[in-house]
């Protein structure tokens, strides 16, 4: 009976690891913004403090130049302007620092065409 | 045996428990949003009450605090995430009649009004409450149980011993897991609903949440150089001290964005109002000055994650001649004063006798705007007691000297300034 029910008690824990794992991952960031001249979707593949990799899917309008940079309204921390490089109709990358640190930051994604400019912001919680 | 599993219940219990999610402009059930705005020359405050449920309707309505004469207001609710937009209109009542309409998302979303010409674009989020962790442990180790004890006297009954002894032992390890959750989930934060801000818990880093870097404003006309009579934009542009962007994370602030104060030099001009958000980290009113001279603004607010602060600057009107404008006669009230003559630096308490038993305005009864006559100091006191035909302050003035106060309140359909100052006497001693 002790047997059963130790195996018991490392099932409800096994499963209560699981469900924490699985909540806390920093997995890829897919965050979506609409304007009133463009819409787009980030990616960021690997959201950790550091040198990253973001996409922005052009999903609405057509930007001649896309650049990324990002606050930290709470700490008060600001990063310079990367230019994303355009891979395809609609798809910009940006490599580059854009979160130094953990925590919640703004990207804001500025996009320059013959619509005019507009500046998107989305909040990227940045984990690790 | 049950000692280590208790613990490896609370243990689980704790691990899955979220953070809650910071306030702004969040808009949930049973939690209205009320943004004061002066739009068309009208003060009116917008009510957004959410929904429970997504897709569902969000109730909008506008309540005037003056008889209201003008168009109604054109209302949009547009999601920031995927452009949905839906429109209505809404009539400025005492009373208003709410307009449906219908938000497909939980997240951030933008309010946009139009009336006489002027647009406002206010940003908010809907949040949905979503079942807690706990309730599916609950409810879900209750569940299994009970198939694992079903099925545990179907084994013990065809004299399958281990099988039943499995199925029983799994059965007391979900009763255990639903019954302990029953016992610590009140102890524990709720998740975050739906559409709600990401949070990073980020003490582990050394980064604890502190606040938001100060704001500066920056006061300009639209003309530069407005005439009295003459109908003029005053604009308030906001900038983060850190890191130089424009600042738009206002949260709501005594039901405004910001609670804007505009005096000429001589405190005979006096307006309390409560600009638009016209772009990110831009505030604009319209209003006419009725002399010319400098004028000063004050602009009370309050940054998410933060606590109020006030920003000021000053404006010219030009020419020589001064505009006649339409005013309400005077109240010929005269506030009474404990004590009657100010110390600096002690509480004085303040009665405006007013006659009528006042309608909530900005979320309170009363509310008393005190300038120092050389304009430098300025401060704004609530009402405090139960609603009455009559307000009650108490201030206690920073140093000697003469103030300029404005008390204010809204009764049936107006919004009533009774203008006074105080002479404030040196503490002796």
């Amino acid at each position: 009976m002790r047997r059963i029910l130790a195996v018991a008690a490392l099932l409800a824990a096994a499963l209560a690891v699981f469900l924490y794992v699985r909540g806390s991952a920093p997995g890829p960031l897919t965050l979506t913004s609409a304007g009133t001249r463009y819409a787009v979707t980030v990616v960021v593949p690997r959201p950790t403090a550091g040198r990253v990799t973001a996409e922005v899917q052009v999903t609405s309008g057509e930007p001649r130049t896309v650049t990324l940079s990002t606050v930290m309204p709470g700490m008060g921390h600001a990063t310079p302007e990367i230019v994303a490089d355009g891979q395809g109709p609609g798809r910009y990358v940006a490599e580059g620092e854009l979160f130094p640190m953990a925590g919640v930051w703004e990207l804001s994604v500025r996009l320059n065409g013959a619509a005019g400019e507009e500046v998107l912001v989305v909040k990227a919680p940045i984990t690790g | 045996m049950i000692r280590p599993l208790r613990v490896l219940c609370l243990v689980a219990v704790l691990l899955l428990a979220g953070s809650a999610p910071a306030a702004a402009h969040n808009v949930t059930a049973g939690a209205d949003l009320r943004f004061a705005q002066t739009i068309a020359g009208a003060e009116l405050t917008v009510v957004i009450k959410g929904t429970s449920r997504v897709p569902g309707p969000l109730l909008i309505g506008v309540i005037a605090y003056e008889p209201a004469t003008g168009p109604p207001v054109g209302l949009e609710v547009r999601s920031v995430e995927d452009g949905h937009k839906v429109t209505a209109t809404a009539q400025p009542s005492a009373t208003p009649r709410y307009a449906k309409l219908p938000v497909e998302h939980t997240g951030p979303h933008e309010l946009r009004l139009t009336a006489g010409g002027e647009v406002a674009v206010l940003p908010f989020r809907v949040l949905v409450d979503r079942g807690s962790a706990g309730e599916f442990l609950i409810y879900g180790g209750l569940l299994v149980a009970g198939l694992l004890l079903v099925g545990g006297l179907l084994t013990g009954a065809l004299s399958r011993r281990t099988p039943a002894m499995l199925l029983a032992g799994g059965a007391a390890a979900a009763v255990t897991v639903a019954a302990m959750v029953v016992v610590f989930e009140p102890a524990l934060p709720p998740p975050p609903p739906d559409g709600a801000v990401p949070t990073v818990d980020t003490r582990a880093v050394g980064a604890p949440a502190a606040g938001r870097p100060f704001a500066r404003g920056r006061v300009t006309t639209l003309p530069a150089s407005p005439a009295p009579g003459e109908e003029f934009t005053l604009r308030l542009d906001l900038t983060d001290g850190s890191t130089g962007h424009p600042v738009d994370d206002l949260v709501l602030h005594h039901e405004a964005l910001a609670h804007l104060v505009v005096t000429s030099e001589d405190g005979a001009y006096f307006r309390h109002l409560h600009p638009l958000r016209t772009a990110p980290g831009r505030l604009e009113a319209r209003l006419r000055a009725d002399r010319p001279g400098r004028f000063l603004a004050y602009a009370e607010l309050e940054r998410e994650d933060s606590g109020g602060q006030l920003l000021d600057g000053a404006f010219r009107v030009a020419g020589h001649a001064p505009a006649v404008l339409p005013t309400p006669p005077a109240t010929g009230i005269t506030p009474v004063l404990r004590p009657s003559v100010p110390v600096a630096g002690r509480p004085t308490a303040i009665e405006v006798g007013i006659g009528v038993t006042p309608r909530q305005w900005l979320g309170m009864s009363g509310h008393l705007i005190v300038r120092s006559q050389d304009g430098t100091f300025f401060g704004h006191v609530h009402e405090m007691g139960v609603p009455a035909p009559r307000l009650r302050f108490t201030f206690s003035f920073p140093a000697p000297g003469r103030y300029l106060a404005w008390a204010q309140y809204a009764a049936g359909d107006r919004i009533v300034t009774v203008p006074f100052t105080v002479e404030v006497a040196e503490a002796l001693g």
